[in-house]
């Protein structure tokens, strides 16, 4: 077997090979991969359910993991793949803190999942949903949900001039006014929303002020608010969720009137809870901080 | 008694078949989805403003179809009709969808059986030397991606579009971006029509192989699409018996009155039937269902099909020729709609948010999905997803077992069943992300 190549000359070269190991998730960290095309000519796909008929992950140069540790056969899968990998990447919001799953783990969900999941011959699932770096080491983390087309690119090329802002906020463009002050959050999502103004101005609740950059803000230009997706920035990754929540409260602070009580209550909305929390999760389960030089 | 297992792939998720055999004699077929994501359980107490962003992550294949029946369930619990351009800009969110779920599922999950190749990804050494499949691969992510971008230009986000909200969508579409990629639409279409001929004539190849366009029984049919012309925001269900008669329209909220849904012990994945009948959704059903499909390109390729296999038509194989015409009428009404202006009226209405009941209905490319919240307090106390997989399950296992029995004998097993059995699967192009939801 050849990869797809453009030139004859390729044909020959050895490419570096890669597999895509998929967990419990929604395939959106696949399918923006398949948005991007450069790597075609550039790595042998080996292994990806999605697209090529395979059944065991081989050893390759690179392992991107997407996806949650949700089921035993998920971790029995995860072991396996990771034994004789070169380079291990973790895709994706619920490869690296659990994402969206994290609403399955509240206890009161968790009763109700363990009860009503009981079936025949079929793998079982854990009693939480867990990061993959709860099993196994990791090298690269790739947050997002899910990582645009470009980041994914710039973690298999390990390209060093890719050098994104720090925050979506910077990626952004829209103004931030000094005379444009909310006394009120506006709805989550309340309709038309002005062009080229800060949502933050406009009452939206946004968190790309302190949301980790690379994204190039494609939520926030159009007009939704960012929440989260690409965890904190690097300046606060490191620290626990606190340090986030109380940055963004004292952008809210010089941005708006909104009493600091209404931005605490809806930033510790389960909606939001699922970013806000993916890397600071660790604190209160006494696993290290995920380093900054890790994450892209 | 023996038991054969075929993990799947090149579909949505995890999922095998399981086929129970003693003596030559196929006792079952099961299809396994071996995956649980619990997302009626997940969404409990969210703050129900808050669904349309939450529930994409049901499936990133299927994001844009819950993003907006999940705005339309809110809608409805909250008594908000959305401006026409907020419909207009849902419809062209809900092409986009089509157009990158159908180019998927073409050429990246089915063409390789019709090829002999493992992945489109891949080429032997005799295919590298006469460049035809790579030639269709490079041709294929062009037309693909050309959804994608169009869930982009509509929805925000590229996979899991943020535009669609309660009372309309957030921002029109900017002219001179609507022009652009209305060109590149225009620009593209011939080569997606040309891509359907491929696949047209390499699948009458296959089937020649073969033997056979999927010899299952005729079946009920399901869709949410209108009579006289597919539109996927859609408003109301119909069934169809084997013999092409409408026998029953529904709207969402009378689906359990309607249809019986159940559950298994075997698959984390529910299962529906009509009267005791076997159903099937997606793209057979909708181009058995409609009247024309309403665009030159397209029409010219349901005439083809009618012509060679009459109406309605059954053989499963057809699901994947349906895909194409899909493609091809996806991207022509996109055209169409880009040629209107997408900025110059209101794109939304305002709404008071209060607790009740609704009920989200669109046409996804697997066929109707509906979302259904009660909300209480604010939050959601109950959210159930009806999904178009769901529908098709019983047929699948009753395609399998057809298959199984053309395989195997007292004596052996053909070793092409494995072949066949990816065939059936992918035929109704099933999606596990969803139907575990």
């Amino acid at each position: 077997m050849q990869p797809l190549t453009d030139s004859p000359s390729l044909k020959t070269k050895q490419l570096p090979q890669f597999a895509v190991l998929q967990l419990s998730g929604c395939a959106g960290c696949e399918v923006s991969l398949l948005n991007a095309n450069e790597w075609v000519q550039e790595f042998e796909l080996v292994y990806m359910p999605l697209v090529v008929s395979a059944y065991e992950v081989p050893c390759v140069d690179v392992l991107l993991i997407s996806g949650g540790v949700r089921s035993d056969e998920d971790l029995y899968n995860l072991k396996r793949a990771v034994r004789c990998s070169k380079k291990i990447i973790a895709v994706g919001t619920c490869a690296i803190s659990g994402g969206v799953a994290n609403l399955g783990n509240r206890d009161e969900v968790r009763e109700l999942f363990m009860s009503q999941t009981e079936r025949r011959d079929l793998p079982r699932l854990l009693p939480k949903s867990q990061p993959v770096d709860a099993f196994v080491n990791v090298d690269l983390y790739l947050p997002g949900c899910p990582p645009t087309p470009e980041l994914f690119m710039a973690a298999l090329f390990e390209d060093d001039e890719f050098n994104p802002s720090k925050t979506v906020c910077q990626e952004c463009g829209r103004k931030k006014l000094k005379d444009m002050k909310p006394k009120h959050l506006t709805g989550f999502q309340s309709g038309e929303v002005l062009p080229d103004i800060c949502l933050i101005n406009q009452g939206y609740l946004c968190v790309g002020s302190s949301t980790r950059g690379g994204c190039r803000a494609l939520c926030t230009r159009p007009g939704h608010p960012c929440v989260g997706c690409r965890g904190p920035s690097d300046l606060l990754i490191e620290k626990d969720s606190i340090a986030w929540l109380e940055s963004i409260q004292r952008v809210f602070a010089a941005l708006t009137d909104i009493p600091l009580e209404e931005i605490r209550e809806s930033l510790l909305s389960p909606q939001l809870a699922l970013f806000l929390f993916q890397f600071s999760d660790y604190a209160a389960t006494g696993r290290p901080p995920r380093p900054k030089e890790k994450v892209l | 008694m023996t038991m054969l297992t075929f993990p799947l792939s090149r579909i949505e998720g995890h999922a095998r078949v399981e086929i129970e055999i003693n003596k030559g004699k196929v006792l079952s077929t099961r299809f396994q989805a071996m995956e649980k994501r619990g997302f009626s359980l997940m969404v409990k107490g969210v703050p129900a403003e808050q669904m349309p962003v939450i529930v994409p992550r049901i499936c990133g294949v299927c994001s844009t179809a819950h993003h907006v029946a999940s705005v339309k369930a809110l809608e409805d619990a909250y008594g908000v009709t959305p401006p026409p351009l907020a419909c207009i800009i849902r419809e062209l969110l809900l092409l986009g969808q089509l157009i990158q779920n159908q180019a998927t599922s073409l050429f990246v999950f089915t063409m390789p059986d019709r090829l002999g190749v493992e992945s489109i990804f891949h080429v032997t050494e005799e295919e590298a030397d006469n460049g035809v499949q790579f030639n269709i691969a490079k041709r294929a992510l062009m037309v693909r991606q050309l959804g994608t971008d169009l869930i982009t230009l509509a929805g925000g986000q590229f996979i899991h579009p943020v535009k669609a909200v309660v009372g309309g969508v957030s921002s029109g579409v900017d002219p001179g971006k609507a022009a652009a990629f209305q060109q590149r639409v225009i620009a593209a279409l011939p080569t997606a029509r040309d891509l359907v001929d491929t696949y047209w004539d390499i699948s009458i190849r296959m089937k020649d192989r073969i033997g056979t366009w999927g010899d299952d029984q005729p079946a009920y049919y399901i869709t949410s699409t209108r009579p006289d012309q597919p539109n996927f925001d859609s408003s109301s269900i119909r069934v169809m018996d084997p013999l092409g008669n409408c026998c029953s329209e529904f709207t969402a909220s009378q689906f359990f009155d309607t249809l019986t849904f159940e559950e298994t012990d075997y698959s984390y994945a529910g299962r529906t039937s009509y009267k005791g009948e076997v159903m099937r959704a997606n793209s057979l059903a909708r181009a058995n269902m409609t009247r024309r499909m309403g665009t030159p390109l397209a029409d010219g390729f349901l005439t083809r099909l009618r012509d060679e296999f009459g109406t309605p038509a059954h053989p499963i194989l057809l699901f994947d020729l349906c895909r194409g015409i899909e493609l091809v009428y996806a991207l022509e009404r996109a055209v169409e709609l880009l040629s209107s202006p997408l900025d110059d009226q209101d794109t939304d209405v305002p709404y008071t948010p209060h607790d009740g009941e609704g009920w989200g209905l669109v046409e996804a490319p697997r066929g109707p999905l509906i979302h259904h919240y009660i909300i209480e307090n604010g939050t959601i106390s109950t959210g159930e997803f009806i999904i178009p997989t769901v529908h098709n399950m019983l047929a699948i296992e009753r395609a399998l077992r057809v298959a199984a029995e053309r395989y195997i004998t007292a004596d052996s097993v053909n070793l092409e069943l494995e072949h066949a059995v990816g065939r059936v699967v992918r035929a109704f192009d099933p999606c596990i992300a969803c139907a575990t939801h």
